[in-house]
């Protein structure tokens, strides 16, 4: 954005000397197709604003989905406490962030390094690598993925040429959560699109002077692409953090609804599913909502703070 | 020269769409069902059940007479798997827009009916309850008022794939006085003369409707009339026993094995014909017998002479019950008594939701029956030419008893923890989650 306002100035100055009110219909122009392209988001807002509150109160009620909701102060937050279930909630959501999230940024980093450096059909292997992340999520990919790490599926079949038993990799509790977690990584696809708009912003200039001052391969990389991308590695973090504290399609499709084999791919946002729907206990669902507001919230801000230390903005 | 280098993305912007993203799930995911109007009649109910699509052609072909007969009602009808049928009926439910009639399972009634959310279905004039036998009312009846009737009866049997017992040699035992033993030894050896190709059991240890029978044999209620769970932590622990047992002896799947169990009859174990056995809820015998290739027989279950007494009842398959908020409670009345007491609509449902339980009705469509279907009705009615224990409404947080039962029922079957203390604890936290 900065650099285009940057732009833009010095564009306006050079033709109209002293011109004052072409800048500023410019920028008149400019707010309205701003607000312009946010009119869909407000819209959408309308509708969540309203849940988003009434989640708000709901959580300090007994509300069961049925009869009114009654005030019951921090009841549900001090039950939070003495909840096994919720406590094996969060260490599963607690795992497949930590283990998957560094995995698919690197990943998705470096396939984004590779595709950046000129292959011929850069747009068919862009897409090839981008697909997952827009099925990942979805009901039949998980389903696929069942068939995949099923009894016999593919990958014991594999396995079973190298002579290995395969472990049951979807109903053993062992091995559940860990291929969902493989199949997070492989929907690196959309930070790495991301990481791809990054790079190309990094100016071949100082690749040339670096090589001119005979910087290896690595030594650019690291001092020149790391820096000049860290904020879009940091933006990639905090997007992929906030993404896998709330996952639940993986859990609920794989597990049919119940977080199994034993527990095991109970993701935290499954849980409060289970709660409020099948339990009706909706108001404790509306505190867990918000207990997970606040986990998210803390990971963000010790984020914000450690990216004083390695997020470089250049302006 | 003039610095312009720069990423296009500021530490404000990454805060933003974190703020967002991290918004949107509070608000939670929306949706939900219109109901569009239907042109030609007055009043159009809505209705809605689980089950296939073979149910629904049956079903619709049933309340084509019902609109026929009732002119000026229209029935516009919803079918899930079970599901996410009860999810979603729990959110029709809060969201002040529930169904006219609706299909409630066992474990749910309770949940339902103390919330004041179903009517009382003895206060409808239009349906008559005459001809439905009192055990039957019993099932849906919470503290005098009927909130549930039965969609027809049925009960767990045992179906083996005589096919793969006759070519492995192995007779089948005599079910009317095999005990659990018997089958385990029965399962043991259909798996050793198949080389292991076949396993002898493939019963699904984790649903309720196993130990609710083991229980009733050994002299227990699983739920007992006041609503409280009933059933030994000795009981619990033999049912996880018997199955770590028949494991280890071969008769039985090793952990891991069952991927889906308890899907439909096309896609299960029977049917792939990699096990000989296994339990099923009797009046979809004929699915089974369909799907695995129809040399299946249908048995009673082991331990009905061995144990203090008899295991078995006759039980609701479903139950049927009105919204308390429904606009339409006459003529949802209307389209129940159909359900229940109308011999031709009957005629296109036959035993699709089990025995019928008007007795008129169950004689008229007789000799409708197929083959299979007949079988069934049968096996019903000898075992109830005995006397049978009784049985009751299931208590508040049935449901989370049965997943505890699945999840443990995982635990054991991995090794993870002892049939003794996954026993020890299904009664802590099914005594906690009871009416809780």
């Amino acid at each position: 954005m900065s650099v285009l306002t940057k732009q833009t100035r010095g564009a306006a100055t050079l033709a109209v000397p002293g011109g004052k009110p072409r800048r500023a219909r410019l920028k008149r122009k400019n707010q309205r197709s701003g607000y312009l392209f946010l009119l869909p988001w407000f819209i959408g807002m309308l509708f969540t604003i309203i849940p988003f509150f009434a989640s708000l109160y709901l959580a300090f009620t007994d509300y069961n989905l049925f009869t009114e909701p009654n005030f019951v102060g921090l009841a549900n937050f001090q039950a939070m406490f003495e909840d096994p279930r919720l406590l094996q909630s969060l260490k599963v959501t607690f795992i497949y962030t930590f283990v998957s999230v560094p995995i698919s940024l690197a990943a998705a980093l470096l396939i984004a390094l590779v595709l950046n450096r000129g292959l011929q059909a850069l747009p068919i292997y862009r897409s090839v690598y981008y697909l997952p992340s827009l099925l990942g999520g979805s009901v039949a990919i998980v389903m696929l993925w069942r068939y995949i790490f099923g009894n016999d599926g593919i990958v014991n079949g594999f396995l079973g040429l190298l002579g290995i038993q395969g472990p049951a990799w979807v109903t053993d509790p062992q091995f559940a959560l860990s291929t969902l977690i493989v199949l997070n990584v492989w929907t690196f696809g959309s930070p790495m699109v991301i990481f791809l708009a990054g790079l190309r912003q990094v100016p071949a200039m100082y690749y040339e002077a670096a090589s001119i001052d005979g910087a290896s391969r690595w030594r650019q990389f690291r001092s020149i692409t790391l820096p000049l991308i860290s904020p879009i590695i940091f933006f990639n973090l905090i997007m992929q953090l906030i993404g896998s504290f709330q996952t639940f399609t993986q859990g609920y499709v794989m597990s049919g609804g119940t977080g199994g084999p034993a527990d095991s791919t109970l993701f935290y946002n499954l849980y409060l599913y289970q709660k409020g729907f099948t339990e009706f206990e909706m108001g404790y669902a509306s505190a867990m909502a918000w207990l997970l507001l606040m986990i998210i919230a803390i990971f963000t801000a010790i984020n914000f703070i450690a990216s004083k230390f390695w997020v470089f903005y250049d302006n | 020269m003039m610095k312009t280098v720069s990423t296009p993305i500021s530490r404000r912007l990454v805060l933003g769409a974190g703020i967002t993203a991290a918004g949107l799930a509070l608000s939670g995911c929306g949706g939900g069902s219109t109901t569009a109007a239907g042109g030609g009649g007055n009043v159009e109910l809505n209705f809605v059940y689980w089950g296939d699509s073979n149910r629904a052609k049956m079903t619709d072909a049933a309340l084509r007479i019902f609109e026929e007969k009732n002119p000026g009602i229209k029935v516009k009808t919803e079918y899930q798997d079970s599901g996410p049928y009860a999810d979603k009926l729990a959110t029709r439910f809060a969201g002040g827009n529930p169904p006219d009639v609706l299909n409630m399972a066992n474990r749910s009634l309770l949940e339902y009916a103390q919330r004041g959310t179903l009517a009382d279905l003895k206060t409808l004039k239009e349906l008559d309850l005459a001809k439905v036998p009192d055990t039957v009312l019993s099932r849906g009846e919470v503290d005098g008022k009927l909130y549930g009737l039965a969609t027809g009866v049925t009960t767990i049997g045992m179906v083996v794939n005589k096919a793969i017992t006759d070519q492995a040699g192995v007779t089948i035992p005599d079910d009317k006085t095999w005990s659990w033993e018997d089958y385990a030894k029965f399962a043991t050896e259909v798996t050793q003369k198949t080389g292991g190709k076949v396993y002898g059991a493939g019963y699904d240890v984790s649903t309720e409707t196993g130990p609710i029978m083991l229980a009733r044999q050994r002299g227990e209620d699983f739920y007992t009339k006041d609503y409280k769970l009933g059933v030994s932590e000795e009981t619990i622990r033999e049912w996880f026993q018997y199955s770590v047992d028949l494991r280890n002896a071969g008769g039985f799947p090793p952990a891991g094995f069952f991927e889906q169990i308890g899907g439909s009859a096309a896609q299960s174990y029977l049917a792939k014909g990699t096990i000989a056995s296994q339990i099923i809820p009797i009046n979809n015998y004929k699915a089974f017998n369909e799907a695995a290739g129809g040399n299946v027989v249908l048995l009673r279950i082991p331990g009905e002479t061995s144990g203090e007494r008899r295991g078995y009842s006759a039980d609701p398959s479903m139950l049927w019950s009105i919204a308390a908020k429904s606009k339409h409670p006459k003529e949802a009345a209307k389209l129940l008594n159909f359900l229940i007491n109308d011999v031709d609509g009957a005629a296109e449902t036959l035993t699709q939701r089990g025995v019928p339980v008007n007795p008129e009705v169950a004689q008229s469509i007789t000799p409708k029956l197929g083959k299979d279907d007949k079988k069934f009705v049968d096996l019903m009615a000898e075992i109830q030419k005995d006397e049978l224990a009784p049985a009751y409404v299931y208590p508040k947080g049935a449901s989370v008893v049965a997943d505890t039962l699945k999840q443990l029922a995982t635990e054991v079957e991995f090794g993870r923890v002892t049939p003794a203390d996954a026993a020890k604890t299904f009664l802590e936290k099914s005594n906690a989650a009871i009416n809780k």
